[in-house]
Parts: structure tokens; C-alpha cells; sequence
């Protein structure tokens, strides 16, 4: 269907503009500043449409290409993709050496004149554990880096080879290096964020899984738990996955941002409760201000408070509000004693 | 604004594409110094739609630029309104489906129910975690209560299923403080799902405070030694065991440092035995009874290679949710890198 549509004069055209005039809807709500994509299923895809494995995985790098023009069109500032596992060295030589040669080749094709990088302004960031690389495969990697350096509207971080679980033994290691050195240093949570990978990089909003695998495999655990993270799994594998499914998942992920002020959707979670709190507060406020209330959901909550508070119809309506008052302050006094 | 229209279209005809790329750079320099100038809601649009002279008048444009937000957030807005009609109809679906699985998986409180449906399986987990929230005291099965009858019920799910692990992690901890009624309540369930006679025997560990709670067959007070093994161990977690065990570790790390361990000790399998005997083993398969998946800070150690499970709208823990999980589990297949 598609292959039929794109021999008409003009669709690269109006795909990019397609891409464009979304970027600049979706801009006006709100968008996540960093994306972590787990590219799954390249093997798969090549098994079932009867090709080569490499073939496979070389698709797999033409979608990583058309995935992150959408991405950097739509405003994101950080995508970190999981290119290689460190657990994918233990595949078949033939399979590693080719992936190698692949990611060199195409790592230098997204960094040339007139690509990917040089149109976003995009700084390439190889993350992991390096030193596991090749000598010429890093070499080259280096090069990449340097070259991309002065570019700073947005960041790409290539995981080449990682696993969070290094990444939190090396956070750890390094921390534990500088503490030894210097005494007065704090060891606490922001002190290990620092010292990971990504700590340039703003909270991680949205984490995309591909290939219905309902798994993390070892990927940015420290970055994805915490509740303002989605974690969005796909049954795609990852060449099938097209732009459109991207567009799908950040447009429900705004919807939930701006609706929820969750990026997940409604949790009923004791954080979120406790967060409802807050809003609380400021609803009993005796000049609440609308700018308090960042989503739509709260805004919608107030309203609906507001509403019941001011069309009194009882006489007995200073009663019932000071009822009112007393429920929501025995409300409070049992959270807190929770 | 005439020129601007013009070069935007030498840009996209692809016919001068150099002039398209040098507006392209412009873009970045003009984005840079208009930054000072514009609101902030119009700021990430400027970018977009700024490719002409500075002469033309800044209010002129930074009023057209306003327009165009508006009109590009309406859009949006329509949008998010056809989503959350979609999501209604979601909703109203996936409480149906939910209401129907309930009815067809119904444990009926005998062992032998449970077994029927985890038989037809052909791998199940050796350990599982749930995450459960805590909900409001007034609402149905909420509070401490509510927590600790989802505890016993979902133990006695694993007792028959045949999962000889059973972790809880629930955000802030709360069950931890009632022990007691937890023991009670567990036990409690057990005989009515197994008979007083042949209750199975389980404990009940908290890692962070280090209890460890045996409860054996009541019938012989007398051997108070704990017995070599029990049928089901239940860990509650809550955050604490997640990142703030880590940094607790480092700490640690940092004191034991120069002396008995030297920076370089410091590995993957150091830690992870450490936080395996912190925290417990990883969980094969983690379910979340929110209607949402919402990790909430949930030890990121320990969700590397687990099975996720989550099911959509669902509010409360019910045991169609976790059969569901278990047949999913049964159909995954896990190849560490390879």
C-alpha cells in the first residue's frame, strides 16, 4: 500500500511538510524534552519477510533516521537510542562485526552535509561503555562526536554499547572515587544522577519499547521509574515502525500531560494522591488563581468545586460550606496521619 | 512577509535547496536573538515561522506569530477533544472486558481453581512483584485495610499458582507499620482458601527495617527454631528500597573505601549481590494493579529483565489481572542479548 503510494510524484514532499505542520500543532501543547527508544525486533523483521538479518538491521537504521527527524521536528531535545546492548556481544561474530560496520557507516552518513544532524543542529553523544569497542569503530565514533560538538539546538545519544546496569556501577564507582577525595562531598540521589550518562540530560519524559516485548532490557532503569516517565510498549517491531505510531504515541502522551498532568494517564497512585493535596490547598485558597493549575484535569476539578461553592440555593448554604470545610480539613488531618 | 513566503517556497520546491539550508541556519541565529523579545508561548513557533527580514516590524510578526499559535493550539485542541472521546469509549470497553474476565476467571477462594488455570501454562514465574496503591480511606477497599486484604488474597493466589515469592511494593510503605494485622489477615485468608489443617506456612520479610516474620502451622508452638523452608515469602518494598538503598550503598562503598575495598572492586556482580541481599532477588514478572503503568520509583535495579504487566482502567487487584499477567509470562521468551 504505502510502497504504491510513494511512487506518486511529490509524497517525500508532503511527508516532510506532513511532518512540519505536525511538529508545530503538537508544539503548542506540551511536548517531552527527552525520548529513550529501544529498537527491538530488527532479527524478527528480517525472519519474517524472508531477508537477510543484516538487511534487516540495516532497515532498522533507514527507520531510526525517519523516527528522529519527527522527533526533532516536534520539539524533543534529547533522544537516546538503544543501539547496542552489552549483552549483544555475545551473538554471533559474523552478526557483531557486521552491526559494527553498519552503525560506522551510517553513524558518519547522519553527520554529513546536509543530513540529519546538520538540519536539527544535532550533537551526537555516544554513550556506554566505549572502551569495549573496536579500536577503529571508536576511532571513527570520536570523530563523529567532535565534528557534532558546536551543534546545540538538540542531542543524540547513541548507546554504543550500554546497560543501565553498568551505567549504575560506573555512577556509583565515580561517586564513590570523588568521595574518597574529597570529604565534604554529599552522597545522595541528585549526586549519583550527576555522575550517570545522561546527566546533561533533563528528566527522561517518555521511554518507547518496540516488538511487544513488555520488558526494560537493561535499558535507562534509573532514568524510567520514576512516575513522571511513560513507558509506552508497541507490538511493532522496529523497522515496521512508522513515523504515524510516533505521532500517535506524543499526541497521547500531550493529551495525558495536559489533561492528567501525568504523562501515564490517571494513576490513583499515593504520590499523585498526595499531589491532589497540593491542589487541594490551593482550591480551599481564598483567591485561587487558575495559573496555579497546570492541567486541564485540575482546571476541570476546580471548576466543578467552584461551581457547587457558588450557586447556593439552600439558605442554610453557610452551614453546608463550613461542612464542607470541616470534611476537608478531617480529610487532611487523616492524610497526614497516613 | 512577501519574502519570507518566497524563500519558504524556493525551500520546499527542493529546487534551490541551498538557499533552504542557509534559512535554515538563519533560523537557529534569529531564534537565538528573537528569544529576548517574544512571549513565551509563541517562543518555540518563532523558530518555525521566522525566515524574513528584520525590517518588516517586529510587532507585525510577533502578532501574526500569536495568530498562528492559536490557531496551530486549536487544532490541537480539537484534537485532544476526539481523544478523550476515544477514550471514553476505551474506558467503557476495558471496564466491560474487565467485568467479563472477572467473570470468567473466578477464583472461588479453593486452590484447585487456581491450579486448573495456571496448569494450562507452560512456564511460570518463580517470583513475582506487584505494585498496589494505596487509595483513600473512604473508598471501596482503601486504606491500610484494603492493602492488607489485597496482600492476603494475592498471597494465596501465588500459594496455589505455585510461585514460591511474592514481593509488594507499594510507594510509601505504610503496610510495614501493621504487621500484625497483615500476619493475621494472611492467615486468615490461607485457611479459608487451604482449611486450618493443611495451611501453608509463609513469612513476611521488610527488607528496609531487616523483619523477618515466620509464621508456621500454629499446631506446635513448641519448635520456635524457623524452619528450613517455607512455602511462600512475602517481601513488602516501597521506595525506600529502591533509589535510596542504592545511594545508602554508595555510601557505604565510600566509607569502606582505601581500606577494604579498593575503587575498582566496585562491579556489576558487587552491587548486584549487595542489593540482592539489600532488597531481594529480581522479579520474573512485575504487575502493576493500576489503571495505568506507573513504575513510581520502583527499585531500578531489580526491573531488568522483568515481565511487565499492567491491564488498562483496571482500578483495583483482582485476580483475572493477575491469571492474565501469568499467561503472558508463559508466552514470553527471554534471550538475554543474544
Amino acid at each position: 500500500m504505502s510502497d504504491w503510494l510513494s511512487t506518486f510524484p511529490g509524497y517525500s514532499q508532503l511527508l516532510s511538510t506532513g511532518k512540519k505542520v505536525f511538529g508545530r500543532i503538537i508544539q503548542t501543547g506540551p511536548t517531552p524534552q527527552h525520548v529513550g527508544i529501544v529498537m527491538d525486533g530488527n532479527r524478527r523483521y528480517a525472519k519474517s519477510h524472508k531477508i537477510e538479518i543484516k538487511e534487516g538491521h540495516n532497515r532498522g537504521f533507514e527507520a531510526m533516521a525517519k523516527i528522529l527527524e519527527l522527533l526533532y521536528e516536534c520539539g524533543v531535545k534529547y533522544a537516546t537510542m538503544y543501539a547496542f546492548s552489552i549483552e549483544n556481544f555475545k551473538r554471533p561474530k559474523q552478526e557483531v562485526n557486521w552491526l559494527m560496520s553498519l552503525a560506522k557507516s551510517r553513524i558518519i552518513e547522519m553527520t554529513q552535509h546536509g543530513e540529519l544532524c546538520e538540519k536539527y543542529g544535532i550533537r551526537v553523544q555516544i554513550v556506554g561503555d566505549t572502551y569495549m569497542l573496536p579500536e577503529d569503530v571508536r576511532s571513527i565514533l570520536d570523530k563523529v562526536e567532535d565534528m557534532t560538538k558546536n551543534n546545540k539546538r538538540a542531542v543524540l545519544n547513541i548507546c554504543f554499547p550500554y546497560t543501565s546496569r553498568y551505567e549504575m556501577t560506573q555512577a556509583v564507582r565515580s561517586v564513590v572515587d570523588k568521595s574518597s577525595k574529597d570529604r565534604d562531598f554529599i552522597i545522595d540521589e541528585s549526586a549519583i544522577e550527576d555522575h550517570l550518562y545522561t546527566s546533561d540530560a533533563p528528566p527522561l519524559d517518555l521511554l518507547i519499547r518496540t516488538s511487544g516485548t513488555y520488558r526494560l532490557s537493561d535499558f535507562l532503569l534509573w532514568q524510567c521509574v520514576p512516575s513522571s516517565c511513560a513507558v509506552v510498549f508497541t507490538k511493532k517491531l522496529w523497522p515496521d515502525f512508522t513515523p504515524w505510531d510516533l505521532c500517535k504515541i506524543l499526541v497521547f502522551w500531550s493529551f495525558n500531560k495536559y489533561w492528567y498532568g501525568n504523562s501515564n494517564g490517571y494513576s490513583v497512585s499515593y504520590k499523585s494522591t498526595a499531589e491532589e493535596d497540593d491542589v487541594g490547598s490551593i482550591k480551599n485558597d481564598v483567591t485561587p488563581s487558575s495559573s496555579g493549575m497546570s492541567t486541564g484535569f485540575d482546571r476541570y476539578l476546580y471548576d466543578y468545586d467552584t461551581n457547587s461553592d457558588t450557586t447556593p440555593i439552600d439558605t442554610r448554604d453557610s452551614e453546608s460550606t463550613a461542612e464542607q470545610e470541616t470534611i476537608i480539613s478531617d480529610n487532611s488531618e487523616q492524610k497526614s496521619a497516613k | 512577509m512577501v519574502e519570507s513566503l518566497v524563500r519558504r517556497k524556493s525551500g520546499t520546491n527542493g529546487t534551490t535547496i541551498v538557499v533552504g539550508r542557509t534559512s535554515e541556519a538563519e533560523k537557529i541565529d534569529r531564534r537565538d536573538r528573537g528569544e529576548k523579545e517574544v512571549t513565551k508561548a509563541a517562543r518555540s513557533l518563532i523558530s518555525n515561522f521566522l525566515h524574513g527580514g528584520e525590517g518588516t516590524g517586529a510587532a507585525g510578526q510577533s502578532g501574526l506569530n500569536l495568530v498562528l499559535f492559536y490557531v496551530n493550539h486549536a487544532i490541537l485542541l480539537a484534537i485532544f477533544f476526539l481523544i478523550s472521546i476515544y477514550k471514553n469509549v476505551e474506558f467503557v470497553y476495558h471496564r466491560v472486558m474487565l467485568k467479563f474476565l472477572t467473570l470468567a476467571y473466578y477464583p472461588n477462594k479453593t486452590p484447585q481453581l487456581i491450579r486448573e488455570d495456571v496448569t494450562k501454562l507452560n512456564k511460570i514465574p518463580r517470583r513475582i512483584s506487584c505494585i498496589l496503591n494505596l487509595k483513600y480511606e473512604d473508598d471501596e477497599n482503601g486504606g491500610i485495610d484494603g492493602l492488607v486484604n489485597d496482600i492476603s488474597e494475592l498471597a494465596a493466589w501465588s500459594l496455589s499458582a505455585g510461585i514460591p515469592s511474592l514481593s509488594v511494593y507499594e510507594y510509601s510503605g505504610a503496610v510495614s507499620d501493621h504487621l500484625q494485622q497483615l500476619c493475621r489477615s494472611i492467615s486468615k485468608t490461607l485457611s479459608v482458601y487451604f482449611g486450618s489443617d493443611s495451611m501453608p506456612s509463609y513469612c513476611v520479610r521488610v527488607p528496609h527495617t531487616n523483619t523477618l516474620i515466620y509464621n508456621i502451622n500454629t499446631e506446635n508452638p513448641t519448635s520456635q527454631a524457623p524452619p528450613e523452608k517455607v512455602d511462600l515469602e512475602i517481601t513488602l518494598l516501597s521506595r525506600v528500597d529502591g533509589k535510596p538503598t542504592i545511594v545508602e550503598l554508595t555510601k557505604t562503598m565510600s566509607e569502606l573505601v582505601n581500606k577494604e575495598l579498593a575503587v575498582n572492586d566496585i562491579t556489576v556482580d558487587l552491587i548486584d549481590e549487595e542489593l540482592v541481599e539489600l532488597v531481594g532477588k529480581e522479579p520474573d514478572l512485575l504487575v502493576s494493579f493500576g489503571p495505568c503503568l506507573d513504575l513510581q520509583d520502583y527499585p531500578p535495579w531489580h526491573i531488568r529483565l522483568s515481565e511487565i504487566y499492567w491491564e488498562q482502567d483496571n482500578l483495583d487487584v483482582n485476580y483475572a489481572v493477575f491469571v492474565r499477567a501469568l499467561q503472558q509470562y508463559s508466552n514470553c521468551k527471554i534471550n538475554v542479548g543474544k
